[in-house]
Parts: C-alpha cells; sequence; structure tokens
C-alpha cells in the first residue's frame, strides 16, 4: 500500500516557505504580500528566495501599514486571487484588526455567499524568543471569538505544511499563527510533494488513560515533555492532544479523550482570562461533564502583558506547572 | 377536642421517641400538666397539658418515634358540651391516621425526604454517572472522600452492600476462623445496638467537624502544683463547703481559657465560610464535654467572662448534674463558643480531640501526675497534667495555638496573676 514518498528534513519555517512555493507554483493566483517579504525574504526568512522564484508581481513588498495589507488582500481575494499576507508579528495585527473584524470575516455572509474571500494571514507569534514588547503577544482568543475566521496553528514542519497548503485552498480567511518557538526547534522529515493537514482537526501524539493533556503551538512540546516526565516520576499515563485548529476545534477529539481519561489540563501561553482554554473547558462540559472525575485544570500565562526578557521564562507555562496541574487532578 | 402534637422543642428537631405517658385515657388533667415524656437527639422532654379537661385518646405508643406535627394525645377541653360533632370529626380522621406502626413508617419517610432536600452530596460527576447508571441513589451513599465526598469506590460498596457491613463480614470471618477456648470465657452472644438517637446524632457531628475543619492539636504539660496548693486552701478555709469556696479545677480552667481568650480572641470564634468572614465572639459560652449514660453532651456555661469562678464552678455542677440526669433543656446546650474536656478524671495523658463544630478550638485536660521536674537546677517533685489543645488550621495557625496555650498555662501555674485579672 505504501508508495515511497520523497521527503526532506525541513524546520517549521522551511516547511512553510515550501508550503508557498508548492502551491505558487501550481496556482498562478496564489500572491504573498507584506513588509519585506520580496528581497528581503521575511523577518523570519519565511518568503526566502519566494521573489526570486515568482517575481516581484506574486510577492510584494508593501508599505509599513498593515490596515493596507490587509484591505488589499480583501479586495484581490473577493477578485479571484488567493494573498497570503504576512504581519511581521502576531502584536502588529492590531491596525489591521478593523479591516479583519468589519470586512475580511463577514464577506460571505453580507453578500448572502455570493463572494468569499480565500485570504490567508500568517502571523508569527508567542514568547519565549527574547523578543521585545508587543512582538511576543499570544492574542489567538481575539480571533477565534470572531465567526467568519478560521484560526489555525501548526506546532511541527509537518503540520506546518499541510495546515498552511490546506489553509490557502480554503474559500474563507484563515488566520495562520505560527509559534516563533516552533520556526527553528527541530526538523521532521516533511514530503516533498503537496499534500494537506486537514483544518478543524486536532492530533493525538500519545495515548494514555490518566488524563487528556490539551496545548498549540509552541505548549505542545511543553505537555510532550511533562507527559514524559510525570510518567516516569508518578506513572501517570497522559493522553496529549495538539489542537492544531482553534476554530473551528475537534470537539469529536477533545471529548472522546476526556471520556476516556476522566481528566484534563490544558495548557496555553495567552493569559488565562479571556483565553481559549475556556472555550475547551465549556466544550468538555457540554460534551462530557458526567465523565469528569475531577474540575478542569488550566495552566495559562498570566494575565499581564508578556514581560520584559529577563523574566520570561517565570510568565510561560512550563513541563513543572504542567505536571503539578496533573497532579492536582489525579489527586483530587 | 384538643390535639397535642409533637412540637419542634428545640433547635429544628424533626422527631422523638415516645418513653413514657403520665397519663392514661379518661384521667381529668390541668392546664401545663406533663402528659407525655418524648426523648429527642438531644433532649428528654415532658409536653404539657394545653387545656384543662379529660384524656380522650392516646394515639402512639411507649417506644414509638414520631415526627414533630404528629397528635399524640387528645383531650376533650373542660365544659366542651360539642362532645358528638368533635367525636365524629375525630372519628372520620382515625381511619386516615392509620395504625402506629404504619404512622411510623410514614414518619421515617417524612424524616427521609427532608433529609434529601437539605443535605448536599458532594461528588464529581463521574461518580454520579456510575451511581445514575447502576441505579444507586447517591444521596444514600457515605462520602468516604476528601470533604465527605462520595468517591467511586464508595459507589461500588455501597452496591456491594454497603461500606460498613463489608468490614464487619470480614472481621466476622476472621473471627470464626480463629480457635478460641470456649469453656473458659462464657460465649458472647452476637447481637445489633440501634445506631439513633443520640449516638447517631454525635456520629453525624463528629464527621462533619472532622470532613470539614483541618484538625491540628499540639500538646503542652502544665504545673498544676501551685493551683492546687490554692485549691486546698480555699477548702480549709470552708471545709463543708457551706461558703461555696470548694472549687473545682475546672472552673479554673475555664477562667484562665476564658482570659487568654482576652489576647487570642480567634480561638472564640466561628467560620463563616458561605459569607467569607470570620466571626469573633463577643461573649465566652464554655461547652463542656460531658460523659452521659447516653453518651457524648455538651452543656453550655454561658458568659464566663461576666462570672466568678465560684459562679462558674457552682453552674457547671448544675449542667453536669443535669447532663447526668438527663435533664438538659436544649437552652443549656445552645450557644457555645469554646469546647472544654476534661478526661483527667478518667484516666488518660493524651488525646486529639475533635472541635465541636463549628467552633474553632477545643481544649481537653488529662490525669495529673506528680512528677520529678527540674526547677532552678534542683529536681522537684511537682503536680503535672497535659493538656490537648486542638484547633481549625484555617482559622488559626500553630503559633498562635501554642501562644494561646502558653498564655492559658501561665495563669493556671500562677493563679495569684488570674486574680489580678478578674474584676
Amino acid at each position: 500500500m505504501s508508495t515511497a514518498v520523497k521527503t526532506q528534513k525541513l524546520t517549521m519555517v522551511q516547511a512553510i516557505t515550501d508550503a508557498m512555493a508548492t502551491m505558487m507554483r501550481e496556482h498562478d493566483d496564489v500572491l504573498v504580500l507584506g513588509e519585506d517579504v520580496g528581497k528581503n525574504g521575511g523577518v523570519f526568512r519565511a518568503t526566502d528566495g519566494l521573489e526570486a522564484e515568482f517575481g516581484d508581481k506574486r510577492v510584494i513588498d508593501t508599505p509599513l501599514a498593515e490596515s493596507g495589507i490587509i484591505g488589499t488582500s480583501i479586495g484581490l481575494a473577493m477578485n479571484g486571487f488567493r494573498p497570503i499576507a504576512e504581519m511581521q508579528f502576531l502584536g502588529f495585527i492590531y491596525p489591521a484588526f478593523n479591516q479583519i473584524m468589519t470586512h475580511a470575516s463577514r464577506i460571505r455572509s453580507r453578500t448572502l455567499g455570493h463572494f468569499t474571500v480565500p485570504m490567508v494571514i500568517r502571523a508569527p507569534f508567542g514568547a519565549g524568543v527574547r523578543a521585545p514588547e508587543i512582538h511576543s503577544d499570544s492574542v489567538e482568543a481575539l480571533f477565534t471569538h470572531m465567526p467568519g475566521i478560521k484560526v489555525v496553528i501548526p506546532s511541527n514542519a509537518y503540520d506546518a505544511k499541510g495546515l498552511l497548503i490546506a489553509s490557502i485552498e480554503d474559500p474563507d480567511p484563515v488566520l495562520f499563527l505560527e509559534p516563533m518557538r516552533c520556526y527553528r526547534s527541530h526538523k521532521l522529515e516533511v514530503p516533498e510533494e503537496k499534500y494537506t493537514v486537514e483544518i478543524g482537526k486536532g492530533a493525538r501524539l500519545q495515548e494514555g488513560e490518566d488524563v487528556t493533556l490539551i496545548a498549540w503551538g509552541a505548549m505542545v512540546d511543553v505537555i510532550k515533555k511533562a507527559a514524559k516526565e510525570i510518567e516516569e516520576e508518578e506513572g501517570v499515563k497522559c493522553d496529549v492532544l495538539d489542537l492544531r485548529t482553534l476554530y473551528p476545534m475537534d470537539r469529536d477529539l477533545i471529548s472522546e479523550s476526556v471520556q476516556k481519561t476522566g481528566r484534563a489540563v490544558i495548557v496555553h501561553e495567552a493569559p488565562g482570562t479571556g483565553g481559549v482554554g475556556n472555550d475547551v473547558v465549556s466544550l468538555i462540559n457540554d460534551t462530557s461533564f458526567l465523565h469528569m472525575r475531577s474540575p478542569i485544570k488550566r495552566v495559562t500565562g498570566h494575565d499581564t502583558p508578556v514581560p520584559m526578557c529577563a523574566i520570561e521564562d517565570d510568565y510561560l507555562p512550563d513541563a513543572n506547572r504542567v505536571k503539578h496541574a496533573i497532579m492536582e487532578t489525579i489527586r483530587f | 377536642m384538643n390535639e397535642v402534637k409533637l412540637h419542634d422543642i428545640g433547635e429544628g428537631i424533626t422527631e422523638g421517641e415516645i418513653t413514657h405517658f403520665h397519663v392514661s385515657p379518661g384521667d381529668s388533667v390541668k392546664i401545663d400538666q406533663p402528659l407525655v415524656e418524648v426523648q429527642t437527639d438531644k433532649v428528654t422532654a415532658e409536653l404539657p397539658s394545653p387545656v384543662a379537661g379529660t384524656v380522650k385518646e392516646i394515639l402512639a405508643s411507649e417506644g414509638d418515634v414520631v415526627t414533630v406535627g404528629t397528635t399524640i394525645i387528645l383531650i376533650e377541653k373542660e365544659g366542651s358540651t360539642t362532645e358528638t360533632p368533635s367525636n365524629k370529626e375525630t372519628g372520620e380522621n382515625r381511619p386516615k391516621q392509620d395504625s402506629p406502626k404504619e404512622k411510623k413508617e410514614q414518619s421515617s419517610n417524612a424524616v427521609q425526604t427532608m433529609t434529601r432536600l437539605t443535605r448536599r452530596v458532594l461528588a464529581a460527576p463521574y461518580t454520579r454517572k456510575i451511581a445514575r447508571e447502576n441505579q444507586v441513589d447517591i444521596e444514600q451513599v457515605n462520602g468516604s472522600g476528601p470533604g465527605g465526598r462520595v468517591t467511586e469506590e464508595d459507589v461500588y460498596q455501597y452496591m456491594n452492600g454497603g461500606q460498613i457491613q463489608t468490614d464487619a463480614e470480614s472481621v466476622s470471618e476472621e473471627a470464626s476462623t480463629t480457635p478460641v477456648p470456649q469453656a473458659v470465657h462464657p460465649k458472647v452472644e452476637a447481637s445489633e445496638i440501634p445506631f439513633k438517637g443520640r449516638r447517631k446524632q454525635i456520629a453525624q457531628k463528629m464527621t462533619q467537624s472532622l470532613y470539614t475543619i483541618p484538625h491540628v492539636s499540639h500538646f503542652d504539660e502544665v504545673d498544676l502544683t501551685n493551683l492546687l496548693d490554692l485549691k486546698k486552701s480555699l477548702k480549709d478555709a470552708d471545709p463543708d463547703g457551706s461558703k461555696g469556696m470548694n472549687v473545682s479545677l475546672a472552673a479554673f480552667f475555664v477562667k484562665a481559657i476564658q482570659l487568654a481568650m482576652r489576647d487570642y480572641p480567634i480561638f472564640n470564634a466561628k467560620l463563616d465560610e458561605e459569607n467569607e468572614v470570620i466571626r469573633l465572639e463577643g461573649e465566652v459560652n464554655m461547652g463542656l464535654a460531658t460523659d452521659a449514660d447516653d453518651g457524648l453532651i455538651v452543656p453550655v456555661v454561658k458568659n464566663v467572662e461576666q462570672k466568678s469562678i465560684a459562679t462558674i464552678n457552682r453552674e457547671m455542677k448544675e449542667l453536669i448534674q443535669k447532663a447526668k440526669t438527663n435533664k438538659l433543656k436544649p437552652s443549656d446546650m445552645k450557644g457555645g463558643t469554646f469546647t472544654i474536656s476534661n478526661v483527667g478524671p478518667l484516666g488518660s495523658t493524651g488525646a486529639t480531640p475533635i472541635i465541636n463544630h463549628p467552633e474553632v478550638g477545643l481544649m481537653a485536660f488529662h490525669k495529673t501526675k506528680k512528677m520529678p521536674v527540674v526547677i532552678n537546677d534542683e529536681i522537684v517533685i511537682r503536680s503535672i497534667m497535659n493538656v490537648s489543645m486542638t484547633f481549625d488550621h484555617r482559622v488559626a495557625d500553630g503559633a498562635t495555638a501554642v501562644a494561646f496555650t502558653n498564655r492559658f498555662m501561665h495563669y493556671i501555674e500562677n493563679p495569684a496573676a488570674m486574680t489580678l485579672e478578674l474584676i
């Protein structure tokens, strides 16, 4: 059954470049636009080499104006293109928030389905790379609250390529969030050919019976580490889930897992108040209340801006905090 | 026709056992004449006649457990001329009232319904699911988890015939396999003791206290020599006790605790979790854990802060006497703010007492022994008593509790210092 697939070892950021190149080769209507994405190859080199291959008519350096980038992309998308807009950091998206909020997300319903906005907004995000203020914000919850936008967050190179291709093919706007900490943290075998990872489907990274760990983005590595250590230290076996898409959320995977384990720990680096973790708690409450053996725990960033880099590590959830929460649910 | 009903004779009782009827049908009774004696969880009470007249009918038997609101006796009022209609009325009512036995069943049902409405069961949703799937009424399951929470194991044990039974079975099995030399000891008949009334009340209170309060106990030794000397000199001055100077040690303990509370009022408090406040009490009402025939009972000496040691002593004696003869009124047991347990006369040297919920502390006094102790580098013989102080660690911390105990000991070891503090 298995046909030999040619793979190459890529970092996540290389897989993202590869996804865009793959789609641009296949479809003339796929464009890239953003600040310094052309000659410079993007602040994180994610668009490196694309201008050389596809020219400056398809890889467009824009002025420093996020609102303009998104507004232009919306217009292009409504007129037959498939733009990929790059925000240098998710924390810089606020000037474009109005465009996303009032236009991108609701063109489909406003035109009763006559027009859609098949665009992707790529944005690096998250703390842990010693970036200055604003650059490290993890504000995914602002966008999961907005009907009409899908929010996708890969945690590794393989998923990144498959999810980005699926996002470019998606007829609706997708916010594609790239955890900076994962850009070059590890390499994976990534198929050279085109493939997709379905939007809205999470992944189970490890099977376990005792407690369900749920995270996305950079926190996936944290829960994997916590799961490994807690098994060695306490013999607790964790079901480890990477949500991969925050909106729409993988209802089936989460409820199937917590109904098996009866316990859940949700980990995200955004502040707890108003965080997406609360939506996971609600989902579990709606689908699996009677299966719960203990209250659901959340391990999150604190309700403060991401602090300066000297104390950044105190802000971010780490394996110890996660292990502590796991034992609290076990010993409840 | 007047109906004499069991009314709530204090603190929201729901039922009582009829222990004795003072009257029979046909007897004429005066107003306020005792008609029937009822034993509740807390007290023995006599129900007085509300009217003067003739006892028409007695609707229960001695030994019956009746709920509040149940009619026990019918009395025809003196000078009543409307005998026929009222007779007719009761005649109509009678068949509905059922036989005493059925009534008893009804009343126990009524109690159950009440309990079900008021008891809030703690259980995780998964435990509830198990109970639901196995058609176990989770409100009937005793919780063994933290805070009295019903656990999955509790539900499974309940399904297998109850938590307590299982233990008893395994014990009896073990016992049957152990060879017992039969001729030496007469065989003890296996029997059952009904778990109700006072015993059940005690059990419920203790369980509630231990499950809700994180108990911490510490122990110390207090030198009673000076206090015993004082007690003796008082007694010598009043050999027949006619001047009320023959004072028990416990009365001094009560006073010393109250004085210590002036510096550490946190031990004369109640934790109101619902409103998130610790309520410091204005008055010091000292509960006296008393061993009565039916079990532990705690009468309360009120306002000890306003009373002399002699008055405290006299009231304590009266209360303990009432407790031993089952004559305590509900008001005698209300309003306690701290409890002492004087187990010394029974002979223990240490304990970890359970707090009288919702109070914050309890101090127990143990056996006094003459012991060699070192004072000023010399070995002398002193009378030493162990004290055990249990406190609610949610409300107070160990250091405060030790400081409180030290202050108490200061007064006991220096009775003269105590007199300086008195009004």
